[in-house]
């Protein structure tokens, strides 16, 4: 069948191999049909040679984290999330891939009310440890959130969905720092709810790029050009690809506005106060997204830096922790494997604290007992007087 | 036609006498002549040929025909401050890789089996066969150089080699050492030559540039008491083959004196090593090849690669 | 994996049925698109096909999966990660391909005999990382040594940048489990120095899955060196840097690495990642000396000595670790560099004499001109290990042939200067060909006494290394196997 992947991006790779070691799904199973250059293989075998989409050949696809730590590994320069993505909409329009679930889940997404009433909810049922250990679920998800307010027009604060209802307080830490800074800061809340991401990763196509066109309507009204604060690294790298998504030049220069918190700050570092630094240790997990598709990590550390006593580099070329955004919801033992491999990594090095930038990353790593922050929220509370 | 398929006159001489008939075998200088058994009465003894074919010390590499005293090889390459990996305990060339014991200083010089990059031998249907190849680098095909070597002339009857040479060390020193576990003259070392011990007393062969070999020197004084000394103590007789970690405690299981070669594992003993059983499976390998190599058992028949 | 997989009925085909009894149903692998990714390797080469992929976790799968081979008449291919250049991986005759990456276990790591137990499917690069914070490594570093296996650099006896000093695979491999093709367990070699009998582990390694299935591998640990030094040579003719090299090996110091790059290469190099080396000059030099600290200053102030008489533009000493690592990475993306250039490349692999690089090298110009193909250089000059990178796009019609025309004249051109046919990637499927051109018939006669002795029967990797008439496999018939992909 055709996978609707661009036939040179798909002959772009040279099955050398160099992938193999980057993929996490690779690394924990030994498995080629789990790697970069085996999906790159089937997906040859299927659009170019007719081969029927077998259970094998769905699993491969479907497992892929999308972490895309294969693209800086690639020498060739192969498009690997491209190619992942149409592959996965493609399955998904005929039906091959399932992604039900994955629907009906995100259909909340876009409804912050709904989504916070049902984030409560959640919250009892967990606190009364009714929810499945499996889904990993944090333990201390909120029951009431305190309200976004904006101060000043200079930049967005972009908020989101399942971050703005679970972890609404690394928006305001993020907001106190860019205020700290000098900046007014709108955070954009309810107006621009949902990027599409998750959507794009399940192979909803159509419903990603109905949330990407939401939101580029949202934060353009009346020619507004102000930057997109993204403090979420999946989000963010989402919103910088929708030129690609959509195609369209406006698609393309809304990605241009869009600048994770990080980068940022690290181009503002010195409009902020010097203060004492937290008294501790701080290993940097690199959320995937972050380092392999905005490739902003270095900003994380420079922005990070003065605030903590020191920073520790983990030992394992930045492979990806296993969240994946819904991926462990959706397939719990490969992604607890992943993320062994990541606290193995994390324990080596014994830090204080471990930073993420990207919501999903910090949950799925607190579930495994892993204490986690954002970047944001040690900044926040270096600025505030606690070092 | 290439270097390697060009036959030398006198290796085909050397095939010509080896025949493709009745049993047959070469005699070196006779220093490990029963090892592996006795020959058999009725085997015939073949002249090898002897002599430096070709010497590129720039290259590395030494071509040198079986017959030549090891000796000799020694002196030719010191004359380029250079040596190489086979002993210097006197018997020749082909006699040293077909029995392919290490030097005592093997840490230092490497192994005989590394060294032997390419080996001519005649078969046991008189033919001569080349496997390797005259370069330092070079995975062309099976290993012949590697089966060859250390297989006391059961599977061919080798008449020329080629060798990797090594630079001598600007600088070498033995030191004797006292109250001191060797296993850490070892590990304060970083290229150690050689380290020997004898249950009580320990040696080591500091090697290198001269700067380097001071300081280590230095190093190795911090942990034990040291002297000067012209070389390795007196060698027992009996050869064991033992893991490193063996080797560091041989005085547990070796009764009389004995000298260790640490980081090594061979031991030099008053007492021979107790026949050891070979991994059977590995023994029926070893007899395939016996049988694939050599179906008449001709060549040097009353030995086995087993000692 | 439960979670996606699903359970499937017993097989029909009583071969994967015996598989799924001997593992289990999900190390199994039949689909027609599955086995398609175990018919290549990261060659040029193509079009093996592959019968049953198996996943084994231990010694006693692997036997098993011999023994059930030996039942069904099949030939098994091991397989590590895929990386290799020379097919050496390839499935010829639908065999049952071995797979050790489920085979990735550090059994044990010996600091007082200074060797570590692995299984096959460890990672070149893990292990080295494991080994840092102890002071050891292991010492052979292919390029692939992020991906390769240890079990791919025994079949392929690998070597790597920095294998000048320290030797290639068999040297720092002592003891080697391994399943013969009958499906018993033979110990090759041993802690010892120098274990009894015939050096059956030396034969085994570089013998590219043709004798067996290493399930298990001890290899040496080689301690970190203090001090280190990098240096960059630049000349203005490939000449005077081949000549440095000659130089160099030949005034006694044996440096760590000695790597050159001609200039398509640096200016490929630049081009993608501007490590820094001169853009201008026809090749550079990369030399790195080990050792200790006032050592390694005499051997820089000796080689500097050297490149200035050899007319060297330029030398430079990296001051500090950031300036070493900055002068690697050009060496160490190379391969990326190249591929800005043209999607495919070729890469080749010969060792000549030192004295003949200059030579050859100027022929291989020579050649890739006639043949209107694009050539790049880097490679292991104080081997004398040339790595003539060919680089086309195999789309443009008849470009394959040319590619393929060029480089069998290198390979003659390599075998003329007294070279062999290849210093570390293995014959594979890629050069049997040409082993008639460097061996007899006698010679070749023996290597195949050599691997019938550990596999009577033909079943480990046939077709490979040896050319038709001295293989005991039939090659072509390997060939024409009529299974359909997707059967």
């Amino acid at each position: 069948m055709d996978l609707k992947i661009n036939a040179d991006d798909l002959n772009s790779c040279v099955q050398c191999g160099l992938c193999l070691p980057h993929c996490p799904t690779y690394r924990v199973t030994g498995d080629e049909a789990l790697s970069p250059r085996g999906r790159i293989r089937l997906m040859r075998e299927v659009q170019d040679h007719g081969a029927p989409i077998t259970n094998e050949v769905r699993d491969a696809f479907d497992t892929c984290v999308q972490c895309r730590g294969c693209e800086p590994a690639c020498p060739s320069g192969v498009p690997y999330g491209r190619l992942i993505e149409s592959t996965r909409e493609s399955l998904v329009a005929v039906g091959e891939l399932s992604a039900r679930p994955q629907r009906l889940a995100f259909g909340v997404l876009a409804r912050p009310r709904l989504l916070r009433f049902g984030s409560t909810l959640l919250a009892v049922v967990v606190r009364l440890r009714l929810a499945p250990k499996r889904l990993g679920l944090p333990r201390d998800l909120p029951f009431r959130r305190t309200k976004h307010s904006a101060s000043g027009d200079d930049v967005f604060l972009f908020t989101g969905c399942v971050m703005d209802a679970w972890q609404r307080d690394v928006h305001h830490a993020g907001q106190r720092v860019i205020e700290a800074a000098g900046f007014g800061v709108t955070p954009t809340a309810d107006i621009a709810p949902c990027c599409g991401a998750l959507h794009t990763h399940a192979g909803l196509g159509a419903d990603a790029r109905g949330r990407a066109e939401a939101t580029i309507a949202a934060l353009s009204i009346g020619g507004d050009r102000r930057p997109i604060v993204v403090d979420s690294a999946g989000c963010g790298a989402a919103m910088k690809e929708y030129g690609h998504l959509l195609g369209t030049a406006e698609a393309a220069a809304f990605a241009e506005r869009v600048v994770d918190i990080q980068e940022w700050l690290a181009d503002h570092l010195d409009r902020l106060p010097e203060v004492k630094p937290l008294d501790i240790c701080v290993a940097i997990q690199d959320p995937c997204h972050l380092r392999h598709v905005q490739r902003a990590h270095a900003a994380t550390r420079v922005a990070l830096a003065p605030f903590v006593h020191r920073l520790i580099e983990l030992d394992d070329d930045g492979l990806c922790c296993g969240a994946g955004g819904a991926y462990s919801v959706f397939h719990p033992e490969i992604s607890g494997d992943v993320r062994a491999r990541k606290v193995d990594a994390i324990d080596q090095v014994s830090p204080d604290l471990v930073a993420s930038a990207n919501p999903g990353c910090s949950m799925h790593l607190a579930a495994a007992g892993v204490e986690t922050a954002h970047p944001m929220e040690l900044i926040d509370r270096a600025l505030r007087g606690e070092g | 036609m290439s270097t390697l398929a060009s036959t030398d006159v006198a290796l085909a001489g050397f095939a010509a006498e080896v025949g493709t008939e009745g049993p047959v075998a070469v005699r070196g200088g006779g220093t490990r002549w029963n090892l592996g058994g006795v020959l058999t009465e009725n085997a015939r003894l073949v002249e090898v040929p002897s002599g430096i074919v070709d010497y590129q010390p720039a290259e590395m590499i030494v071509t040198v025909r079986a017959g030549t005293n090891t000796a000799d090889l020694h002196a030719s390459l010191a004359e380029h401050g250079q040596t190489c990996a086979l002993p210097e305990r006197g018997g020749t060339v082909g006699g040293a890789v077909a029995v392919g014991e290490n030097r005592l200083d093997r840490l230092g010089r490497g192994s005989v089996r590394d060294a032997v990059l390419q080996v001519r031998y005649v078969s046991s249907e008189g033919d001569v066969v080349t496997g390797g190849g005259p370069v330092v680098k070079n995975v062309t095909g099976f290993n012949i150089p590697k089966l060859l070597t250390g297989s006391l002339g059961t599977l061919g009857l080798i008449a020329e080699v080629v060798l990797r040479t090594n630079p001598l060390p600007p600088v070498q020193r033995w030191l004797r050492a006292e109250s001191v576990d060797p296993r850490d003259l070892r590990d304060v070392v970083l290229r150690p030559g050689a380290v020997l011990w004898d249950g009580t007393s320990s040696w080591i062969l500091v090697e290198g540039h001269e700067a380097d070999v001071d300081s280590e020197i230095e190093r190795v004084a911090t942990r034990a008491d040291i002297t000067s000394t012209d070389g390795p103590p007196e060698l027992p007789p009996h050869r064991w083959r033992l893991s490193p970690s063996d080797a560091s405690q041989a005085d547990r299981f070796i009764d009389g004196s004995f000298v260790a070669s640490i980081g090594v594992g061979t031991v030099w003993a008053t007492t021979a090593q107790p026949v050891r059983e070979p991994d059977p499976v590995a023994a029926q390998i070893v007899s395939r090849m016996k049988q694939l190599f050599d179906p008449s058992g001709r060549l040097n028949p009353g030995r086995s690669s087993w000692t | 994996m439960t979670t996606w997989w699903r359970r499937p009925s017993r097989p029909a085909d009583p071969l994967i049925a015996d598989l799924h009894d001997a593992l289990a149903p999900d190390r199994v692998r039949n689909d027609g698109a599955e086995r398609s990714l175990t018919s290549h390797d990261a060659s040029v080469f193509d079009g093996g096909v592959s019968g049953p992929v198996c996943f084994p976790t231990t010694t006693g799968e692997v036997q098993a999966i011999m023994r059930i081979a030996e039942r069904h008449d099949r030939a098994v291919v091991p397989r590590g990660a895929g990386t290799g250049l020379a097919g050496g991986a390839i499935p010829l005759g639908a065999p049952i391909v071995v797979c050790t990456g489920k085979m990735n276990n550090v059994v044990q790591i010996d600091l007082e005999n200074r060797i570590a137990w692995v299984e096959p499917g460890v990672i070149n690069l893990d292990l080295s990382k494991q080994l840092r914070p102890k002071g050891f490594h292991f010492a052979p570093d292919p390029s692939s040594q992020q991906v390769c296996t240890l079990g791919g650099n025994v079949a392929n006896n690998s070597g790597g940048p920095h294998c000048l000093a320290y030797g290639v695979t068999d040297a720092h491999v002592l003891a080697i489990e391994v399943v013969l093709p009958d499906g018993q367990v033979a110990m090759l070699g041993g802690l010892e120095d120098e274990p009894d009998g015939l050096d059956l582990r030396g034969a085994f390694v570089g013998s590219e899955g043709t004798l067996g299935i290493a399930t298990k591998i001890a290899v040496r640990l080689t301690p970190n060196p203090p001090a280190v030094r990098t240096m960059l040579l630049s000349f203005s003719s490939v000449r005077d840097a081949a000549q440095t090299v000659s130089d160099v090996i030949a005034s006694g110091v044996v440096p760590a690495a000695l790597e050159v790059m001609d200039q398509p290469m640096v200016t490929a190099i630049e081009r993608y990642v501007g490590a820094g080396y001169p853009t201008d000059a026809a090749a550079v030099l990369l030399a790195e000396v080990e050792g200790l600290d006032a050592g390694v200053d005499i051997d820089v102030a000796h080689i500097d000595q050297i490149g200035r008489a050899n007319n060297a533009t330029e030398i430079r000493l990296a001051g500090s670790d950031e300036e070493r690592a900055a002068l690697w990475k050009g060496r160490k993306t190379a391969f990326g560099a190249v591929a800005q250039i043209a999607p495919d490349y070729y890469l080749h692999d010969t060792v000549v004499p030192r004295a003949k690089l200059a030579d050859v090298l100027e022929q291989i110009y020579e050649i890739v001109d006639r043949h209107e193909v694009l050539v790049l250089n880097v490679f292991h000059a104080g081997d004398g290990n040339l790595h003539p990178l060919l680089v086309f796009d195999a789309r443009e019609e008849g470009t394959l042939e040319r590619v393929h025309a060029a480089g069998a004249e290198i390979l003659r051109a390599s075998l003329e200067a007294g070279g062999v046919l290849s210093g570390e990637h293995g014959i594979g499927v890629e050069k049997q060909q040409y082993m008639e051109e460097l061996f007899g018939q006698a010679d070749l006669d023996h290597q195949n006494r050599l691997r019938q002795a550990f596999d009577p029967a033909c079943r480990a990797n046939p077709g490979k290394v040896l050319p038709a008439g001295h293989s005991c496999a039939d090659i072509q018939a390997l060939r024409d196997v009529p299974t359909g992909v997707w059967g």
